[in-house]
């Protein structure tokens, strides 16, 4: 992570130099669209959402203080975003967007061993879908968006100690659920 | 330690994030713990395959829409900065100004205070004194006249109530004072002149009410009202009041219990 690259471009931007976010989009826009889809398998409301939390951060732009890593920010004002949405869509049950997941689910070798595989990968991404929402939230990003302990702690305001525990306990959960699911 | 603190270790060592001592600590563990080395490989297992798990991607279109959107915003800074730009000279008159005259200001703002206080207050008694003056004189007078005309009402009762106005009259002047005695000695009902003398006995610290009162002992005829009268001069230690109440003792028809009170009141006045 070019975290330092990262504050700098930041700072430009809150000194008045707002295309400086479009670089920032480049490096980040994925990482958080995946945060976003896996916390609400929606794909609309994920890419509305990363354009909202890009949005913010060109507006609050004064208030980044540049002593902390940009990730940390942005992953603050991400679940404002997805706190707020989470709220106002209490009531929708919309079908998950899994068909794009699906499709690409499928990998090489034997084509016996290509459908176990795919088979299995289908249960655990079935089985993460049931895991509670904080304990999707810090699989997706101790796992999928690869951030250390103490990021995660960060992220979420807690200590690394908490974090490493409640990791753990996530991962056992999603492992029972997983296994459930293979019987 | 016990196998539940080892597990602790287990996500560090899935993502790579043990300290080479604490990797030692763990494999030698697992060594001889075959549950923690199932336990570990079944998560390593899942962890690997969510490793391979597609990555959600979003559309090209996030792209566009964040670039439509970045223009949006600079345009509207440009119309702020272009505000701002206009703005500036005023600002910077505003942040040139020495320090001096802020300090002037800040004194300039107490002196103000200050003045709109003491304008206030003095306006408010000054003013609202003078009106309340003129409203209580001009209600005094008011009632004064009342009471001048209730005292000619036919009706008794009516007449008590004159006369107990009086006791709102703080300063009575001659002609309440003349109107009074002139009841005092006139009245025909006795009630309205018993009031009349407990009202005159309050403005007994007028020369002429005391005069007046004195002169009244050898007018009066009820039993009731010479009795009250010579309380009064009793109150009152009069000396006058001395040769009118001999000269009440001297007439003939004079109620025997007024005759003793009268003569016990001349000794005590003595």
């Amino acid at each position: 992570m070019n975290s330092l690259a990262d504050n700098a471009l930041m700072l430009q931007v809150k000194a008045g130099n707002p295309d400086k976010m479009s670089l920032l989009f480049e490096r980040h826009n994925r990482a958080l669209y995946a945060f976003l889809f896996h916390m609400t398998y929606k794909r609309e409301a994920s890419e509305d959402m990363v354009q909202n939390v890009f949005y913010r951060m060109l507006k609050y732009s004064s208030t980044f203080k540049g002593d902390g890593e940009f990730v940390y920010w942005m992953y603050h004002i991400a679940r404002n975003v997805l706190n707020e949405w989470v709220r106002k869509n209490k009531n929708h049950t919309q079908q998950a967007d899994f068909a794009d997941i699906e499709e690409r689910m499928g990998s090489g070798g034997s084509v016996e061993e290509a459908y176990e595989k795919k088979e299995a990968k289908t249960r655990l991404y079935a089985a993460m879908a049931r895991l509670s929402d904080d304990d999707r939230e810090i699989i997706t990003l101790s796992r999928f968006q690869e951030l250390k302990h103490q990021e995660v702690a960060q992220i979420l305001g807690i200590s690394e100690g908490a974090a490493k525990v409640r990791v753990h306990r996530a991962l056992q959960e999603l492992k029972c659920v997983f296994l459930k699911m293979n019987n | 330690m016990k196998c539940e603190q080892y597990r602790d270790l287990f996500t560090g060592m899935l993502n790579n994030q043990l300290s080479p001592a604490e990797r030692e600590q763990l494999n030698g563990h697992l060594a001889g713990c075959s549950d923690c080395a199932l336990e570990l490989t079944e998560m390593q297992t899942m962890w690997d395959l969510m490793g391979e798990l597609p990555v959600p991607q979003p559309s090209a279109n996030m792209r566009v829409k964040f670039d439509a959107m970045l223009n949006t915003y600079k345009e509207g800074t440009k119309d702020k900065r272009a505000l701002s730009d206009f703005l500036k000279p005023l600002r910077n008159l505003w942040n040139s100004q020495p320090q001096w005259p802020f300090a002037y200001n800040i004194a300039l703002v107490v002196v103000c205070l200050g003045f709109g206080y003491w304008f206030l207050k003095t306006g408010k008694t000054d003013g609202q004194d003078q009106k309340l003056q003129q409203l209580t004189s001009q209600v005094h007078e008011l009632k004064q006249t009342m009471m001048l005309a209730l005292l000619e009402n036919p009706s008794a009762s009516e007449r008590m109530r004159a006369v107990s106005y009086t006791q709102d009259i703080k300063h009575a002047d001659k002609e309440v004072i003349n109107a009074l005695l002139s009841t005092l000695n006139n009245d025909p009902n006795v009630n309205v002149r018993l009031t009349t003398l407990d009202a005159l006995t309050k403005m007994a610290s007028h020369p002429e009410v005391r005069q007046g009162l004195i002169a009244s002992i050898t007018t009066q005829d009820s039993p009731l009202m010479q009795s009250a009268i010579a309380d009064v001069m009793l109150q009152l230690q009069d000396k006058r009041s001395v040769n009118p109440l001999r000269k009440l003792l001297r007439e003939k028809n004079l109620d025997h219990g007024v005759r003793a009170k009268i003569s016990q009141t001349i000794n005590r006045i003595i």
